[in-house]
């Protein structure tokens, strides 16, 4: 466990080299948000609450959503194919650890780097210079929990695409198609609120929810009851076992196929 | 007590058969015409603790996937492998711990980070004590004097500094045995011999086993005591270096360029050199590359000193260059049956 620990710490220190890209992230956001200011103000012209949200609420949900796609966005999927493409992952294959794990915990230092570095200044930045309207609730203290199982769940979709490359060396298109299955599915762009309800219906049912919709709708409404929040909760563990577990079964079967350039 | 044990291991891979230009690729793309590539193919030795071990080849002999299959990366299609009696492919994480690893083209460093934090990484995943790190810094520090490369960042340093850095890391963890395939590869001659002197110093002083793979046959007689020559997957020679010495260490090659070269040149010189120093003189003339002949000689047998005085007032020679004979070479003199 130490040494995954040290893969944390040697992250976040590479997240540090490249601060000076921080800063562009925390601008391209910024426009983000106020676009979809404008947007939502104009949905909601004339109306205080469409699908059981507010103006509040919903830009809440948005740049909420917006920001923690930054943070989520580790580009795990990519490292990795890299690494399998050019044969840098026998290096790794040499040293007394996991490869999972190792993933995951230098994806959780790069994660960190960018928490203190984007996230939290745009949390501030919503607050303060936006004034967005917050409610206070119990909510709250299930969101940070519901994040980090949120990222656990992205991280196990990243690890398995990211493991095709495995068999089909070049992860572009598969990573381009689980970005939007993602953003879209997840109501990570959009509230499910706002989809049909057949449609919602379903996407219950799925893995995406439990990577935004979740956390975001523990913010955006949190004064329910403590039930409610746990039962979220319960959902999201879940699918982040199942998710764990298949992309480990992946692991096994692709590992076979490796074969590594040089003789 | 055999450290490492190999009896008939074999990998073989399934390779799809690419076809030529964009119509090609397209076609590959639905294509299920693959052919089997034997790249070991029913190897089999024993190496005991202390052991430096040159195992050697021409590109593609299969060398990088031996060492693949002795680290675990690579599982055998078939036969034996065991490490320190278990499988090192089924035990892989307990395995890598008394196992140390340098890929000479690529780095276990990070990149972007000061040397010093790779090392603390390392300290971390083979949970190094605290002052075993000290002191080993602190040795290779003495051997080939790293402390101002510690903060430096990887990607600022050169191929040799790197390389450096590499092998210390591999060491860190006083492991049993060290694979180091091509740790000299593309390295100038000062930083080879130092490179060279501390794998020597680091296997005297903790009699950590060696298996060198490497394409410079200088690496495999400043530190080898025993050699493994293999080729397409399998091995032709398993013994004492001193044998094969004689292969290489007495074999130079005479490059010449010699003005208006044409297929007769090389008739000729070849009939001179045979009129001049009898039948078995131990010399062959052959054409490798362009606008070079390479004469290569047998010392044992004929002076080189002579066969150069004697081309150069017979032939037009343009260009001379002398240089050590190539693995190729040792390898086809292998075949030819040179060491029976």
């Amino acid at each position: 466990m130490r040494g995954y620990i040290a893969f944390i710490r040697g992250a976040m220190l590479v997240g540090v080299v490249y601060r000076l890209g921080f800063l562009f992230t925390i601008l391209g956001n910024i426009v983000y948000i106020i676009i979809a200011y404008f947007l939502w103000r104009s949905i909601y012209s004339g109306s205080d609450s469409i699908n059981g949200l507010t103006f509040d609420q919903a830009l809440l949900y948005v740049a909420l959503g917006s920001t923690m796609f930054i943070l989520l966005k580790t580009y795990t999927d990519w490292g990795m194919a890299g690494e399998i493409r050019d044969g840098t992952i026998s290096i790794y294959l040499t040293k007394p650890i996991d490869y999972q794990l190792y993933n995951f915990f230098t994806t959780i230092g790069f994660a960190s780097t960018s928490l203190v570095t984007v996230t939290l200044p745009t949390v501030l930045m919503l607050l303060f210079v936006f004034r967005i309207h917050i409610a206070f609730g119990v909510g709250y203290l299930f969101f940070p929990v519901s994040l980090l199982i949120a990222f656990i769940i992205g991280f196990n979709f990243d690890y398995a695409v990211g493991l095709m490359a495995f068999y089909t060396e070049s992860i572009w298109g598969i990573s381009i198609t689980k970005e939007i299955f993602i953003s879209v599915l997840s109501g990570a762009l959009l509230p499910l609120q706002f989809f049909p309800a057949a449609i919602q219906q379903i996407l219950m049912w799925l893995p995406f929810q439990a990577i935004y919709y979740t956390p975001l709708m523990m913010v955006t409404k949190p004064d329910q009851e403590v039930g409610v929040f746990l039962q979220m909760l319960a959902v999201q563990i879940a699918w982040a076992v199942v998710t764990y577990f298949l992309s480990r079964m992946l692991y096994n079967q692709a590992i076979k196929v490796l074969r590594v350039a040089g003789g | 007590m055999t450290l490492i044990h190999l009896k008939d291991l074999a990998k073989h891979f399934k390779i799809l058969n690419r076809h030529e230009g964009l119509k090609g690729a397209v076609r590959d793309l639905f294509s299920g015409d693959y052919r089997t590539v034997k790249a070991v193919d029913g190897i089999s030795f024993d190496i005991e603790p202390g052991e430096i071990v040159g195992y050697i080849g021409p590109n593609g002999a299969g060398k990088s996937t031996t060492i693949k299959m002795m680290t675990g990366i690579l599982k055998p299609s078939g036969g034996v492998i065991q490490v320190n009696g278990l499988s090192p492919y089924d035990n892989r994480i307990h395995q890598a711990m008394i196992m140390g690893v340098v890929f000479g083209q690529r780095t276990q460093l990070w990149w972007d980070l000061p040397v010093i934090e790779s090392f603390k990484i390392l300290k971390e995943i083979y949970k190094v004590d605290q002052r075993m790190f000290d002191d080993h810094l602190g040795m290779f520090n003495e051997l080939v004097g790293l402390k101002a490369l510690f903060t430096q960042q990887v990607r600022t340093l050169s191929l040799g500094q790197r390389m450096l850095c590499d092998i210390t890391a591999s060491f860190l963890h006083n492991p049993q045995v060290v694979f180091l395939d091509e740790p000299t590869i593309g390295l100038d001659i000062s930083i080879k011999a130092k490179i060279r002197s501390l794998i020597l110093e680091l296997n005297r002083t903790r009699n950590t086993t060696i298996i060198l793979t490497t394409h410079d046959l200088g690496d495999v007689e400043a530190l080898c005591r025993r050699i493994i020559i293999i080729d397409k997957g399998k091995i032709l020679y398993d013994g004492d270096i001193k044998k094969v010495n004689a292969l290489f260490g007495a074999y130079r090659t005479l490059k010449l360029q010699i003005k208006d070269y044409s297929d007769a040149t090389l008739a000729a010189l070849q009939e001179r050199l045979t009129g001049r120093f009898g039948a078995a003189h131990g010399i062959t003339v052959a054409q490798t590359e362009e606008y070079w002949t390479d004469v290569t000689i047998d010392q044992a047998r004929t002076p080189l000193a002579d066969v150069l005085g004697f081309i150069m007032s017979n032939f037009p020679v343009a260009d001379v260059r002398i240089v050590e004979i190539s693995m190729e070479n040792v390898v086809r003199k292998v075949y030819d049956g040179a060491l029976q």
